[in-house]
């Protein structure tokens, strides 16, 4: 929302000293809580001929201060540049908009992997349940087509629901165009290629 | 000057022979492939040189392996793309007034006006002409510059002066390149310190990995790079398209009217024009984070300027296209000037050759590459001889040879691109995503990369959103594991002095710059909101 008069210049931008702020969090968090609990060696330690060197939290540490550092000034800048950047537009900003159209699109991002990962080991499961299989998918997952049906499956899904979102529309060359991809990816990465492994064959 | 000559010619050898003798035809062959697949992706709107790059590498690695003998062929496909991309930028401009690039804007000044009055294949000629020739200029300023500055900073700089150079490069990146150089500097500090996941110096366990196995060998480097640089700008543009929701596509190409052709007189009396354009493009490209944006509207700029006719300029003339085209393509051989001299990236497609070389045999850049070691050879032993040198030299081989391959055959290939410009970004997008995933997927053996990739697209959207250049936070990235050696190796070497960095003249130099150059580019960045 654009301010004006007396009310723009003491406006204070939310997303430069947002962003300060969070930095600063982040910062303060990474020196007190996740460093000591996650690097095993400190800010020093003895080497093996009992000399002292810097640990694995050494530089760790020397750039999470210098972001606490960075991050305060940052916050300060944005305080004294109020009256200048006052307008929210000028600076870029995340609107409520951005986050619907993240959450849209993670979802259906996720749909697409999660397709991707469980399809083939349920099917496996189920013909295995029904007598047809004998094997986990682990045993199959090198073995067509159940090696294919979770990435052909989900990366259809994903791709194609992307692009009607995008476009509004079905388009008959948008579903050509994502099965033709999807037969060079399985012949490049499958056929051509035989020390990598489509998704998720590698997982399992 | 002898030995020079033998590293040189050794180099180019490099390119044209095997280790028995025989004729090696896989690096010419992978230049022309790389030149012809960049020519038709920087043709493609959605699409550019350092995203084509991003995709071959794992690609490259799968097929070559990472021994010595596939680094050649793999930099010979990645050089191809940089100097073809950089060429097919100017088809989408010229013939659709639809600039892939913000650099590319300037061509269609006077590209598109040219294409709507029946000239476009000449309009293509003129870019395709101006694009070599500046791209040409540049390659030889950076065999000579690249040596001689490396030489220098080689001979004078210690770890921590090092260390210093590269808090130097990430303030001036952060200056440069975008519109708030203190987030700018921050999210560099932000990339440096994300780097360090899983990675120790020490070898004593990894660190920083939340308890996830899978990290234990670091951030997968390309599933982040990616993620940052391609991903989230699949974000972005699919936003903007699911935004537009865009049925209508795009006209068809005016026909070609009358005279097309562009003859040796013509080309010559614009030859002043694309000198200067490419030495201004040269200088810029020499400066790490600056881009091509600043070269091309400086190059349009300066040849207006000095126009016996600059009304004219805007209406369609060949002048405004080769100054542009001249000039952006020249920024892309000086861009590597930082990295062949100082190990540092001052762009994206120099972020790819740094993978490259990072991944693929021993050969590592940085000012150590240009020793110029006496080459002996001792009986039983074999030769002692600078290897990184030959190395550094087969590149700047297979770079020419992209150049003559452009010179001949390139400007055909340009012309025949059109089509390819009508493919719309709805499209694209999504279906670059799934190739991506499915190569990080590849490459780094499981959903680790695909998470990894995600989350660092977001990362890159955000940046994005929020104004934030995300050139320093890949630099910041990419350079964490060297500056905490050169810190870590210092501060032993000083015997334990905390204030080693400040007991060394040119490193305070260094760090006082750093932070002058943010103080100034910060105030530069208030005055004209303040006006």
């Amino acid at each position: 929302m654009r301010l004006g008069g007396k009310e723009r210049r003491e406006a204070l931008n939310p997303w430069d000293i947002g962003f300060g702020a969070a930095l600063l969090v982040f910062a303060l968090w990474a020196l007190f809580f996740w460093f000591p609990a996650d690097i095993p060696t400190g800010f020093f330690f003895i080497n093996s001929v009992g000399r002292e060197e810097p640990g694995d939290a050494f530089f760790p540490i020397i750039l999470a201060s210098l972001l606490v550092g960075l991050s305060v000034i940052q916050m300060i800048l944005s305080w004294r540049n109020r009256r200048s950047n006052a307008d929210v537009d000028q600076t870029g900003s995340i609107t409520l908009s951005n986050v619907k159209f993240l959450a849209i699109f993670l979802t259906v991002v996720g749909v697409g992997l999660g397709l991707m990962y469980w399809l083939g080991p349920v099917t496996v499961a189920v013909l295995n349940a029904a007598g047809f299989l004998d094997g986990t998918y682990r045993n199959f997952s090198d073995t067509a087509p159940y090696k294919y049906l979770g990435y052909v499956a989900g990366g259809a899904v994903m791709t194609l629901a992307l692009i009607i979102w995008a476009e509004g529309r079905v388009r008959p060359v948008a579903v050509m165009t994502v099965v033709a991809v999807l037969v060079v990816a399985i012949l490049l990465f499958d056929v051509a290629l035989r020390n990598v492994l489509l998704p998720p064959n590698a997982d399992f | 000057m002898e030995i020079v000559f033998e590293y040189v010619m050794r180099g180019v050898m490099e390119v044209f022979f095997t280790a028995d003798g025989a004729f090696d035809w896989l690096p010419l062959a992978m230049v022309f492939g790389g030149l012809m697949t960049g020519i038709a992706i920087g043709a493609t709107p959605g699409l550019n040189g350092p995203f084509a790059m991003a995709l071959s590498l794992p690609i490259l690695i799968w097929v070559f392996g990472v021994n010595d003998e596939a680094l050649l062929p793999i930099l010979g496909f990645l050089i191809g793309i940089m100097k073809g991309a950089t060429v097919g930028g100017a088809v989408p401009a010229v013939l659709f007034n639809t600039p892939g690039t913000p650099d590319a804007y300037l061509t269609t000044l006077d590209g598109h006006p040219m294409t709507k009055n029946g000239q476009g294949p000449k309009a293509l000629k003129v870019a395709h002409f101006s694009s070599v020739c500046g791209d040409t200029v540049s390659d030889m300023v950076l065999f000579v510059a690249a040596p001689v500055l490396a030489v220098l900073i080689e001979s004078i700089l210690d770890l921590p002066e090092k260390g210093a150079l590269i808090i130097l490069s990430l303030s001036f990146m952060a200056a440069v390149a975008g519109s708030s150089p203190m987030k700018g500097f921050i999210v560099g500090v932000l990339g440096m310190l994300l780097a360090l996941v899983g990675s120790t110096l020490s070898g004593n366990g990894p660190r920083m990995t939340f308890g996830i196995v899978e990290l234990g060998n670091g951030l997968p480097l390309t599933a982040a790079i990616l993620g940052v640089l391609i991903i989230g700008e699949v974000f972005i543009g699919l936003e903007e398209e699911v935004r537009k929701k865009v049925r209508k596509f795009r006209s068809a190409v005016a026909t070609p009217l009358g005279d097309n052709t562009f003859a040796w007189p013509e080309r010559r009396k614009l030859l002043p024009r694309i000198g200067v354009s490419a030495l201004i493009g040269t200088a810029i490209g020499a400066l790490p984070g600056i881009g091509t944006t600043l070269a091309a509207t400086l190059g349009y700029d300066v040849a207006r300027r000095f126009s016996k006719t600059p009304e004219k300029f805007g209406t369609g003339i060949p002048e405004g296209v080769a100054a542009t085209e001249a000039a952006n393509s020249a920024v892309s051989g000086a861009n590597l000037i930082p990295v062949m001299s100082l190990g540092i990236p001052g762009n994206f497609a120099a972020v790819f050759i740094i993978l490259a070389v990072e991944s693929v045999g021993e050969f590592t850049l940085g000012p150590h590459v240009f020793r110029f070691t006496e080459i002996k050879v001792i009986e039983d032993y074999g030769t002692i001889i600078n290897n990184d040198l030959v190395i550094a030299f087969a590149m700047f081989t297979l770079m020419m040879l992209a150049n003559i391959m452009n010179w001949t055959i390139g400007g055909a290939f340009l012309r025949s691109l059109g089509i390819l410009v009508k493919v719309p970004k709805s499209l694209m997008l999504p279906v670059v995503l799934l190739i991506t995933l499915t190569a990080v997927y590849a490459q780094d053996g499981g959903f680790i990369g695909v998470w990894v990739l995600l989350i660092f697209g977001l990362i890159g959207y955000v940046l994005k959103r929020l104004d934030i250049s995300i050139l320093p936070f890949v630099i910041g990235f990419l350079l964490s594991p060297r500056l905490e050696e050169y810190i870590r190796g210092g501060y032993s070497a000083s015997g334990g002095d905390g204030l080693f960095l400040l007991k060394s003249p040119l490193a305070v130099v260094f760090i006082a710059a750093s932070i002058l150059i943010l103080v100034l580019a910060n105030r530069r960045r208030k005055i004209p909101e303040e006006a």
